[in-house]
């Protein structure tokens, strides 16, 4: 009896053991985030941050679809996302601290809801990897785990809302490799993992120029060809369009 | 992003490269293209199983043949030989002579076309293969061919053997309409400005031999990515001064289709009724089911059914415009409706919103994708399953109307358009 107590309490304190090792092992998960910062630029320079302007491309490669996206951003809050498709025309989405919405030819005018809409405009805070104190409850590091043959630091961060998004930095640049994240919408539970590579100065700070992201069987690349750190931008491009505002008024009445 | 549309369907027959023996890097190519297509299918297909098959032994036993493949159209049966084995429609190679004119840095409106035609319509009924409609302004419309009129020649072929070929091969399939009105437009088609020889017998049984020039077919040529480019266009007008009507030939180009049920719901605001007729419609963009849908529905939540790819699922939620329309709703089908069309008058009559008119669609309803392979042919492969919201799926059963009406060559002769009659009978009936 008290051979198997013992034994019990030892498989206790061994795997507690191994926990605290493997926890004093790895570097907090601040740690992990505020390097990246730094060797992307460092705080000074994204402090300096007021608005962004993004250009690229994007491609679904298998099926030769190919698109043109733009995006802005102002702090605090403020997104307003175009991307224009060949043979399916632009798709918007925007966000503004408040309402976050979508239109497209194809779908129409929604406003979004529910986790969605959390989810929105978690993603359209201003500099969310600088600020990221003021997005997350909590930033773990959870193991590591090669990516592409490199060591890279697992970091689960936990938002105030909505679902954990995982993030893997390479532990020797400190830079972002691969993020996966579960987005939740009426259209259902889409799971998502995204590469980033190319990294290259634009301004002071560096910014990966490619992303590679795969939805079960699907591969969409896109490719940033330009970004404005400061450049103004004009008020109306967050401004709601008047298609979702009747859709508001709708759902107001 | 989904995109659904049965190429293959619609260019069989349409092009023809055979005889021409390999080069080696041509021989390479098509190795190439064969691995390409079965890991494809070995990691894309969405039942992981592959239905069953060993698709190991698939490959190892097809392996020679591309090997030993003399010319591009022995390879290409291999190929679609592959994947004959999955039983599933959406799956084929097309040859890459399609992507002739995409491939081309003419302009894109200057690009010649092999779809051009006579602008005639036809449908098989009861055998025989039926003019159901001439367009205006076609060089059919010039020579006065009228609905009715049955083709019994399209060059030297007689079209009466072909139909009983057909119907016996797919006697038992949903898709027995669909191959049998695409065996008699691919080939009325050909080059812009060629002519193609077409007997008929007309009104009086009386034969009737015309010379019609093909001619650019109606709409907008569009891109979609790999999608061999096609004519697009979407028209709406009013039956009656209380019934709106909208018919377009393909789930394409959503910004002119918006802009066509934009019109339609502003110019109908008071209307008693809607038609919209998906009949000869392949279908097109899948999310475009939804986005047509949107204008007639004004509930949220509602949704046309559910795609299963593998490890993930998607709901195809209708997402309600700001001002749908709220009345009866009427979707004419037919069995060249398919894909897109069947998702979208199947789920529409799933949740109730829609009553359908007209015949059985085609039972082809796979979202799928098409990819170009290193030998420069087309491959399209469906990547997820379909399930309506009546909990059925489409692929092999089709979308069944509540109300089946025919079409019959004395109808159409006498002008009558029975299926669209009855839809509006039904309008008037709703209160």
């Amino acid at each position: 009896m008290r051979s198997k107590r013992s034994f019990r309490i030892g498989v206790v304190l061994a795997v507690a053991a191994g926990a605290l090792c493997a926890a004093d092992d790895l570097p907090k998960g601040e740690a992990v985030l505020d390097r990246y910062i730094e060797v992307t630029g460092g705080k000074a320079a994204y402090s300096k941050l007021h608005s962004e302007i993004t250009t690229g491309t994007m491609e679904f490669k298998a099926m030769g679809l190919k698109g043109k996206l733009t995006g802005y951003a102002l702090e605090p809050d403020k997104r307003y996302t175009e991307i224009v498709l060949e043979g399916i025309g632009k798709i918007q989405e925007g966000s503004n601290g408040e309402v976050a919405w979508g239109m497209s030819a194809m779908q129409g005018p929604r406003v979004k809801e529910g986790d969605e809409r959390a989810e929105s405009l978690l993603q359209s805070k201003f500099n969310p990897d600088f600020t990221w104190r003021d997005l997350y409850k909590s930033a773990e590091t959870a193991s590591v785990e090669q990516i592409d043959g490199k060591d890279c630091y697992k970091v689960v961060l936990t938002p105030k809302t909505g679902s954990p998004i995982t993030k893997w930095y390479d532990k020797q640049s400190g830079l972002l490799t691969k993020m996966a994240l579960t987005s939740k919408s009426p259209m259902g539970e889409i799971q998502s993992d995204s590469a980033f590579s190319d990294y290259r100065k634009e301004g002071e700070i560096t910014v990966a120029h490619k992303m590679v992201t795969h939805v079960a069987t699907v591969e969409l690349v896109m490719t940033v060809e330009n970004v404005q750190y400061n450049a103004e931008i004009p008020k109306d491009k967050f401004e709601i369009p008047e298609e979702v505002k009747a859709l508001m008024n709708k759902t107001a009445k | 992003m989904n995109r659904r549309i049965l190429v293959v369907a619609l260019v069989a027959g349409a092009v023809a490269v055979a005889g021409q023996p390999l080069t080696p890097a041509e021989r390479n190519a098509n190795i190439e293209s064969f691995e390409q297509v079965w890991k494809t299918v070995r990691d894309k297909y969405w039942d992981p199983r592959i239905n069953g098959l060993d698709w190991q032994a698939v490959h190892d036993e097809l392996r020679p043949k591309i090997e030993a493949a003399k010319d591009m159209d022995e390879a290409r049966r291999v190929l679609n030989g592959m994947l004959d084995r999955l039983k599933q429609t959406h799956f084929g190679i097309f040859p890459g002579d399609i992507y002739r004119d995409l491939d081309s840095t003419d302009s894109k409106d200057d690009r010649e076309s092999d779809e051009a035609n006579p602008g005639i319509d036809v449908r098989v009924l009861d055998g025989r293969a039926v003019v159901t409609g001439v367009e205006p302004g076609s060089p059919a419309a010039a020579h006065d061919v009228k609905p009715g009129w049955i083709i019994t020649h399209i060059g030297k072929i007689e079209v009466a053997p072909v139909i009983a070929r057909i119907s016996k091969q797919f006697k038992d399939s949903t898709l027995l309409d669909l191959r049998l009105s695409r065996a008699a437009l691919s080939r009325l088609q050909g080059p812009t400005d060629s002519v193609v020889h077409v007997d008929f017998w007309d009104a009086a049984d009386k034969e009737v031999s015309l010379d019609l020039t093909r001619a650019r077919p109606r709409g907008k040529l569009t891109h979609l990515g790999n999608m061999p480019p096609q004519y697009v266009w979407s028209e709406w007008r009013k039956l009656r001064p209380d019934i709106g009507y909208v018919r377009f030939n393909m789930f394409m180009e959503p910004e002119p289709l918006a802009a066509t049920m934009a019109e339609a719901m502003r110019g109908c605001q008071d209307c008693q009724g809607f038609v919209i007729d998906v009949r000869g419609n392949p279908g097109g963009i899948g999310g475009l089911a939804m986005g047509v849908a949107g204008w007639f529905m004004d509930r949220a939540g509602v949704q046309l059914g559910t795609e299963t790819l593998r490890g993930l699922t998607v709901n195809f939620v209708i997402f309600p415009r700001p001002q749908p329309f709220r009345g009866p709703l009427a979707v004419l089908v037919d069995g060249s409706s398919a894909s897109t069309a069947e998702i979208f008058a199947g789920g529409l009559k799933d949740v109730k919103r829609a009553r359908i008119f007209g015949t059985r669609t085609a039972g082809a309803a796979l979202p799928s994708v098409i990819e170009r392979l290193s030998n420069g042919d087309g491959f399209q492969y469906a990547i997820a399953n379909y399930v309506s919201q009546g909990g059925k799926p489409l692929e092999g059963i089709g979308v069944i109307p509540d109300e089946e009406v025919r079409l019959t060559r004395k109808q159409l002769l006498e002008g009558k358009d029975p299926v669209l009659e009855a839809a509006i009978e039904w309008i008037g009936r709703q209160k």
